[in-house]
């Protein structure tokens, strides 16, 4: 009754598939014939528990249809129909013979099978074959599904360096079978790509002991679990014989009897917890919705019969409305999506997806903040978790042969050979002209702006790597920290300690730039008060040049706010030669000045105004507030007001007019 | 469940998806081309797709209660084919123009299809 109705869609599809059998095995035909009859999915499942015979007509068929492997593997894939995957399995699909030299650095992993192709062969009549035809142990074992790691989840070292492509394995086991298991493991990936060829519609066909664990254990799998050791797919665990094998610890559900998984394998998103962890937050709230939907419905429809027969209802009323529904199976999807999946696999999310990152940290950020307030249902964040992948040391060691002296030159992508001997001629220092030196002293400024930008970006991230590292690594970073700011200074004033820094000539060719000015507007923040007023002095000093400069690019008024801030902690002292130099006043008050050509050119400028009124009002604040000071700088400062006073006046209304 | 799948040459077919792959590979049933001019709409059954993965732009599944209510306006095939026609031409029309004013300014802007799609 049960088994049967899965066994009758089985039969339907076998023979939709089968167009035609290359391999017209009188074998294959006979198990086919024999299949739709008889319980054959169950005794595939019972499996081990039956005699020998049984397993050996399914071995008969599938032995029959051996793929040319490759020795050095040696693995024994059954070609089983539908053959229409045959079109699929291009030449590259067959084992390649391995690279005998594929260090990680040297070249990417060499995959027998590429990683693209999709999955094949269930690997449970091969598995059957292993039980009973003592090979050696080339368990492939059986890896179907080969998950990404459990998302979230930090694999042991130890595993890591076993499994250089552990995101691919996904499966708890116990551990007291570790020694072997490593060794599994490695046979696992020397086939690894052959094994990912499994797939899972071969596989719900001849369910068996493979399918047990899997599929509720995926669903596990993927939200996360912790400490979790790799291992081969639960074929293994029948290996064992241990058909109680001990579930994975923290298994809420208790696996499926042989006989229930099979239905379970179907109907599975109605048993289980769909795999569905890993699509967008949203999208699986659909389906649920959607599932339960069609739940409620086939209810409905079939009154109050039991679970199973519910079940059964629902297929049928499917089956009834859109034949070709389900084509794919859930197993095939989930590979699908497990392959986009890897894709977005990162090492180094910040490195590689910034933005992403930080978009995500400031909406929980606000998140938290409105909470914080309101308690209303938790709106889910549509955030796509994606896997997240340990860094793996790769350590490369090139090939090395007995008895040769020396190494091998491998190339590869990630080392090149060197082809052609490329040498760079600079031509004489005479027949540089004028011009050519002005394009040079503008390319080695474009070079420092672009050095000291690295370093601020460097600079910037401090602060979020702090959070991460551990206790004693801090004082080092913070030290780090101050080297640098103290090089980006350097920089913007031009390395030439030894003098008395007369010239603001390197710091004037990074402003006419616009990203230097950018760059001075964001590095003032970290720059220590002193530095930061050197900075305001060299650039009031020389305010009309680099308004002239800016008339194209309009970009200084970014750097007000910054201005502003480093304004806010100067002494009135600084404050007061601030506005001298912005002016152009003289010293003295006595020599008269001509025409104040730099006053005005500041005046006309609304970067200009603005820096000069909040030069003033600084000013004024500080001295109204201290009276300390009052007394000392008092004549200083209201002098210089006089004297600022005076020739504003004198400035031509008609030329402040623009 | 129906979908919506959008062409890199502009296309838009809708049908039911029954598998995919890695590359975005598509197999649509019972697909129907819609052509969208204006506010009418006109539909074309074509059948089974495959549709290579590379062509895929964008791909949705339809609501099927929200499918009913749209705004547009289905019309016929000729009908809507004409419009396209029509619509094709003006924008050939208004494109040469266009050209041709740049080109008397001295400015030349490539064409799209001789740039890399890329």
């Amino acid at each position: 009754e049960l088994l049967g109705e899965p066994e009758d869609t089985l039969a339907e599809r076998l023979t939709r598939l089968v167009i035609e059998s290359e391999l017209e095995d009188p074998a294959i035909m006979r198990a086919v014939h024999t299949r739709v009859p008889s319980a054959q999915p169950a005794a595939l499942n019972a499996g081990i528990w039956d005699g020998p015979a049984v397993l050996r007509r399914i071995r008969g068929p599938l032995l029959a249809q051996e793929m040319p492997s490759v020795s050095v593997l040696d693995y024994a894939l059954p070609q089983r129909p539908p053959q229409a995957r045959e079109e699929e399995r291009d030449p590259s699909e067959r084992a390649l013979p391995r690279r005998s030299s594929s260090p990680v650095i040297g070249s990417p992993p060499v995959r027998a099978v590429p990683i693209g192709t999709p999955p094949k062969q269930a690997a449970v009549p091969n598995f059957n074959q292993q039980i009973l035809c003592p090979k050696p142990v080339h368990i492939r074992a059986s890896m179907q599904q080969r998950y990404p790691a459990p998302y979230g989840e930090r694999m042991s070292p130890n595993q890591l360096c076993n499994v250089p492509n552990s995101s691919l394995l996904g499966h708890p086991f116990p551990h007291s079978v570790s020694p072997v298991l490593t060794h599994l493991q490695r046979a696992q990936l020397l086939g690894g790509a052959q094994a990912g060829r499994m797939s899972p519609s071969q596989f719900a066909r001849v369910s068996g002991l493979v399918g047990s664990p899997l599929p509720s254990v995926n669903p596990k799998l993927l939200q996360g679990r912790v400490g979790q050791m790799m291992s081969p797919a639960g074929g293994f665990r029948a290996f064992f014989g241990a058909a109680p094998a001990p579930p994975p610890p923290s298994q809420p559900q208790p696996p499926p009897g042989p006989a229930s998984h099979l239905q379970g394998l179907r109907p599975q998103p109605q048993m289980f917890r769909p795999d569905t962890t890993h699509l967008h937050p949203q999208h699986r709230r659909l389906l649920h919705q959607r599932q339960q939907q069609n739940r409620n419905q086939h209810r409905s429809l079939n009154g109050s019969v039991g679970d199973r027969g519910g079940h059964r209802g629902s297929h049928q009323e499917q089956a009834r409305k859109d034949p070709y529904a389900n084509l794919m199976l859930q197993r095939e999807k989930d590979w699908v999506s497990k392959i986009q999946m890897m894709q977005l696999q990162s090492t180094d999310p910040y490195l590689d997806d910034y933005y992403y990152q930080n978009y995500f940290q400031k909406l929980e950020k606000l998140a938290a903040a409105e909470e914080v307030h309101g308690d209303g249902p938790k709106k889910e964040r549509t955030k796509l978790i994606t896997p997240q992948v340990a860094k793996l040391e790769h350590a490369y060691k090139p090939v090395q042969f007995e008895g040769s002296l020396g190494k091998l030159t491998v190339s590869s992508v990630n080392n090149p050979r060197k082809m052609i001997d490329a040498v760079v001629t600079s031509r004489g220092e005479d027949d540089e002209t004028k011009e050519k030196q002005v394009r040079d002293k503008r390319r080695q400024t474009l070079v420092t702006i672009e050095k000291t930008y690295s370093l601020l970006l460097d600079v910037e991230d401090y602060e979020r790597r702090y959070l991460l590292s551990l206790e004693g690594e801090r004082p080092a970073l913070m030290g780090e920290r101050k080297q640098k700011i103290c090089d980006m200074y350097d920089n913007l004033r031009g390395k030439a300690p030894g003098q008395e820094r007369p010239s603001d000539d390197h710091f004037m060719q990074i402003m006419c730039i616009r990203k230097g000015k950018r760059l001075v507007a964001r590095i003032l923040p970290f720059l220590s008060p002193e530095q930061a007023a050197d900075v305001l002095m060299a650039t009031a000093r020389n305010l009309p040049f680099l308004i002239k400069k800016d008339a194209q690019d309009e970009v200084l008024p970014c750097l007000l706010r910054p201005f502003s801030h480093v304004l806010y902690h100067l002494p009135l002292g600084t404050v007061t030669s601030l506005v001298q130099q912005l002016t152009n006043l003289p010293q003295s008050a006595t020599a008269p000045a001509p025409a104040n050509l730099h006053l005005a050119a500041v005046l006309q400028n609304k970067f200009g105004l603005s820096l000069l009124y909040l030069v003033l009002s600084r000013g004024e604040e500080l001295q109204t507030s201290d009276a300390s000071t009052e007394l000392m700088q008092d004549n200083q400062w209201t002098e210089l007001m006089l004297m600022a006073t005076r020739e504003l006046l004198r400035i031509p209304a008609a030329a402040l007019g623009k | 469940e129906k979908h919506l799948v959008l062409l890199r040459d502009g296309r838009t077919l809708i049908g039911f998806l029954r598998s995919i792959d890695q590359f975005a590979n598509l197999v649509l049933h019972q697909t129907v081309e819609r052509i969208h001019v204006g506010k009418k709409y006109g539909d074309i059954p074509r059948g089974i797709f495959v549709v290579r993965g590379e062509n895929v732009v964008l791909l949705g599944e339809i609501d099927l209660e929200k499918e009913s209510d749209t705004p547009l306006q289905q019309v016929s095939i000729e009908e809507i084919l004409e419009e396209q026609r029509l619509e094709l031409q003006s924008k050939q029309e208004s494109e040469k123009l266009k050209v041709q004013a740049l080109k008397e300014r001295g400015l030349s802007v490539p064409r799209a299809d001789t740039l890399d799609e890329y």
